[in-house]
């Protein structure tokens, strides 16, 4: 198929100049430079590997394995208890070494099962390959959820649930723009693994019976849209689509309200569309053809406080600090430490965190201290705000504890995307207040 | 090693408030020495200097005023006044001012702005009103008259608003009041006094514009502010008729404060609404307000007041604009045009009541020969003189009038020395060749009209065989007391004749 020139281009230009409504939307330098260009550099961990149990927002697990069994790269060492079934599989070979509770990329401590590798990094196929294009949509959805495969974006929800129970799809977005600065991986993993992901992809669009296809790429990326392009040439119903290099175009609601000009409630299936990452179309990919889960991740680690930024290939659970050591280290004694890119991953106050399947990048920063001055209620934050909500509001709901007020403003709503700070001229901490505000709310709810 | 934590994001913009409040200083700077231009250039060294000299003050004042609050509030000097901003304050409050102003009452006017406008309530960030706009009005009501005489001229703005009542349908009138204003290009220019930042639109516009795509201030507020002024002024030129109206409209933004308003007030983020549909909403209402307070209202011009009226129903707006800006935004777009309508009825039902300026047609009053006051005045031929062409000149001697009493004449009727003419008449038709003041003894400056050209001209060719009737050269009650002594001069030269 032939590349389209986006529709929503002007269109896009012509809502950044709306009356009513700020650009909801900024560009944000990308740094990407600093990796994108670099090769993958493979790294295996030299004696330990903390597997994290955690799924989305999962922690219920049943262990699979004892203290002391001997497992492969492949091995399912748990399933979950929850509703959201999907299973862990050990990333290296080695012996299980129990369970630890430790800090989490999440900021929050999570129970980890330790495996000490043997260093052999035997695999074993985790389950049966599958023909997507001899089996039917529940038989796809059924494998994608045992195959564990979650949402590469960054939540990490399982993605087997955006399939269930679908009807009348009329697009499938595969989410290649990666709008986070400093990040490459999805990038990286696009390029090197052109054809799993057109498996992937293909099967997904099964799943969905969406329509059509279309693949999300920012405009700043010729050559990757050119490669793509390539590689979905023959293929009927799948695009490549060039996006702005605007922040968040990467989260579902902008790319969706981008591509298809219209808004929905809760989810896109609302007005026929579903976004996957191109990441996690890969994971399916090698699922269906391999017969492997998600045990190794590409991983960006940029920033100006890392002497040698690269994307890295770990195994799942692999320790950052492994991971930086092998970049060469950090440019400072003091740095921020960011699980993920540097607008919505969280600092983790030490490196012993691990590389959890929803990864894709750390990000490690120099300190530059800002001085704040008084919230000159400029309305940046509303502008920008990609949910359409209205920040500087919510900090004086916040500063008169009018929980009233804070559920007009749909609190709820934010997804914590960083914008309202990055945009704020006078350096407020205009996002955290937002999550005091739901923090008070959820308070309130219970 | 040290891993800093810090809540997510860890990236900050460029653009600061302290960037955007000097950005916008500059804006200010830039329009302002446009103006100790215009006044350096047309009144001299002098007043371009007092332009420089209230600025100084006003900003002396701001600072002090700061300085006192932060050392009595016990803050740290030099963190509060970086972030306090006064200096905008006192930039813009002295640019609203006519340069005639007097320092003190500026300096006055600059403390209340500081202290009361803002300080008092919470500093930078807290203030309810725009605290340049807080200021202006205390001028307004306290120092009207307060005014130095470094300059003496009518601005446009005082000139339409009471010469000519916002509101001129006559032809003849608007190119009147063009030239008077020299022009609309000359008013886009700048180039006529007023208040010393806010006559140049065409320099506010400029400047407008650099900081709108620097995002200093928002677009929204001065496009619609200035659209619906712009449009209201419009609906009030064709509801009243005017068949060439353009001009009408065009005079509104390029006069007063209306572009500087527009550009540096209303788009203050501290007390304007902070969601973009708020903004709009906001823009909207001032431009009625200043429309309307213009045309119907006692002040000459309506964007101080409908600033500082929008900015107390600023809380309102943002109240009625929460939520999801996506979902709002149908409710707003409502409240728009409904306001937007309100304020087009509003504009046209005003424009129908008001009464257009009308050119004040003086009557014309005469004297004719059969006034009974010419017989109470008494006159003398003091001699004829046979000039040897055909003509004859008489001196006349014949009483006047004057407020103050002469010391010749001590009757209380006509006290005053009398007034002497000198009359040539054509002999061979009896007409009058010339009249002439010799002597003039009545009031100064109201009896001496009579001597001026065209009111002696209306003698000439006039013949003494018939009745005459004279035009009084001036309506003032003085004149016509002293037309009545020449007419009773030219009549005791016509009785000599015979006639």
């Amino acid at each position: 198929m032939q590349f389209t020139k986006l529709k929503g281009g002007t269109k896009g230009k012509v809502n950044a100049m709306s009356l009513f409504k700020g650009p909801m939307h900024q560009h944000i330098p990308g740094h990407k430079d600093l990796t994108e260009t670099k090769e993958v550099r493979v790294l295996k961990p030299q004696q330990w590997v903390y597997i994290p149990l955690y799924a989305g927002h999962s922690t219920d697990f049943e262990i699979l394995v004892h203290e002391g069994e001997h497992v492969y790269a492949g091995t399912k060492i748990a399933v979950c208890n929850d509703r959201i079934v999907v299973p862990i599989y050990a990333s290296v070979s080695g012996t299980v070494r129990g369970v630890q509770k430790l800090m989490h990329a999440t900021l929050k401590t999570q129970d980890h099962l330790i495996i000490e590798s043997d260093g052999k990094y035997e695999m074993r196929q985790a389950f049966a390959p599958l023909d997507y294009q001899r089996a039917g949509k529940e038989e796809l959805v059924e494998f994608m959820m045992n195959a564990g495969i979650v949402g590469c974006g960054g939540a990490g929800f399982p993605a087997y649930m955006k399939y269930k129970n679908v009807k009348d799809i009329k697009k499938l977005i595969i989410n290649a723009v990666e709008c986070e600065p400093y990040i490459t991986a999805d990038y990286k993993m696009v390029q090197s693994n052109l054809d799993l992901m057109v498996t992937g992809v293909l099967a997904m669009k099964k799943m969905a019976q969406a329509q059509s296809c279309v693949i999300a790429i920012k405009k700043t990326h010729p050559e990757l849209i050119k490669q793509v392009q390539e590689a979905v040439a023959n293929i009927a119903d799948v695009t490549v689509v060039s996006v702005p290099d605007v922040y968040p175009m990467g989260w579902e609601r902008t790319l969706v309200r981008h591509l298809m000009q219209a808004d929905y409630k809760r989810l896109p299936s609302e007005i026929g569309a579903i976004v996957n990452n191109a990441t996690t179309a890969i994971a399916f990919g090698n699922a269906l053809i391999n017969g492997m889960p998600i045990i190794e991740k590409t991983v960006t680690v940029s920033g100006d406080g890392i002497k040698e930024p690269c994307n890295v290939r770990v195994p799942v659970g692999m320790q950052v600090k492994e991971i930086t050591e092998a970049c060469g280290g950090y440019t400072d004694e003091e740095v921020k430490l960011i699980a993920g890119g540097p607008m919505m991953g969280k600092t983790i106050v030490n490196d012993q965190f691990v590389v959890d399947r929803a990864s894709d990048a750390l990000t490690v920063l120099k300190i530059v201290p800002y001085k704040d001055v008084a919230c000159l209620r400029c309305g940046q934050c509303s502008d920008h705000c990609p949910a359409g909500l209205q920040p500087v509001r919510i900090a004086q709901s916040l500063n008169a504890k009018d929980k009233a007020m804070m559920e007009r403003l749909s609190v709820m709503d934010c997804i914590e995307c960083g914008l309202c700070t990055y945009v704020c001229p006078s350096r407020l901490d205009v996002t955290e207040n937002v999550r005091k505000a739901k923090r008070q709310m959820q308070l309130a709810k219970k | 090693m040290k891993f800093t934590f810090n809540p997510a994001p860890n990236l900050r913009q460029k653009q600061s408030t302290k960037r955007i409040m000097l950005e916008l200083m500059l804006g200010l700077l830039a329009v302002f020495a446009f103006s100790v231009y215009f006044y350096y250039d047309e009144y001299g060294t002098d007043v371009a200097l007092q332009c420089v000299l209230l600025m100084l003050i006003s900003l002396a004042v701001a600072l002090v005023t700061e300085t006192l609050w932060a050392l009595f509030t016990r803050q740290k000097l030099i963190p509060f006044l970086s972030g306090s901003f006064g200096w905008i304050t006192a930039i813009i409050l002295t640019m609203m001012c006519p340069v005639t102003i007097t320092p003190y009452a500026l300096g006055i006017a600059t403390f209340f702005s500081i202290f009361i406008g803002k300080l008092l309530f919470g500093g930078f960030g807290q203030n309810i009103f725009n605290p340049a706009a807080f200021g202006r009005a205390v001028i307004f009501a306290s120092f009207a008259g307060a005014t130095t005489d470094v300059i003496t001229a009518v601005t446009p703005t005082t000139l339409m608003a009471t010469e000519y009542n916002w509101l001129v349908v006559d032809p003849n009138m608007i190119s009147k009041l063009m030239t008077q204003v020299g022009g609309l290009d000359n008013l886009f220019v700048g180039f006529y006094p007023g208040a010393i930042g806010e006559t140049s639109a065409l320099m506010i516009m400029i400047v407008g514009v650099i900081l709108a795509l620097r995002k200093v201030i928002d677009w929204r507020i001065p496009v619609i502010y200035l659209c619906a002024v712009f449009v209201f002024a419009s609906v009030i030129a064709i509801t009243a008729g005017m068949s060439d109206w353009l001009w009408y409209p065009l005079f509104h933004l390029f006069s007063g404060g209306v572009m500087f308003g527009a550009v540096f007030m209303l788009t203050d983020p501290v007390t304007s609404p902070t969601s973009a549909q708020g903004k709009c909403i906001f823009a909207l209402g001032a431009a009625i307000l200043t429309v309307l307070i213009r045309v119907k209202g006692n002040y000459p011009e309506g964007v101080l007041y409908s600033i500082l009226i929008m900015n107390m129903l600023t809380p309102m707006i943002e109240k009625a604009t929460d939520g999801k800006q996506l979902v709002v935004r149908k409710k707003s777009a409502v409240i728009f045009a409904v306001i937007a309508a309100l304020g087009a009825g509003c504009v046209s039902l005003a424009a129908s009541v008001i009464e257009p300026a009308k050119e004040k047609v003086k009557e014309k009053v005469f004297v004719k020969l059969d006034d009974p006051y010419l017989s109470t005045l008494q006159a003398n031929i003091d001699s004829t003189v046979d000039n040897g062409d055909g003509t004859t000149t008489y001196i006349v001697t014949a009483q006047g009038f004057a407020a103050v009493e002469g010391p010749n004449m001590p009757n209380y009727d006509h006290p005053t020395d009398p007034n002497v003419y000198e009359i040539i008449v054509n002999r061979s038709d009896n007409t009058v060749k010339s009249v002439r003041v010799t002597k003039m003894s009545d009031t100064e400056y109201i009896g001496d009209k009579v001597e001026s050209p065209k009111f002696l001209s209306q003698f000439e060719g006039l013949s003494l065989a018939s009745e005459f009737e004279i035009e009084v050269n001036d309506a003032v009650t003085g004149a016509t007391y002293t037309t009545k002594s020449v007419v009773r001069a030219v009549l005791e030269v016509r009785n000599a004749l015979g006639f």
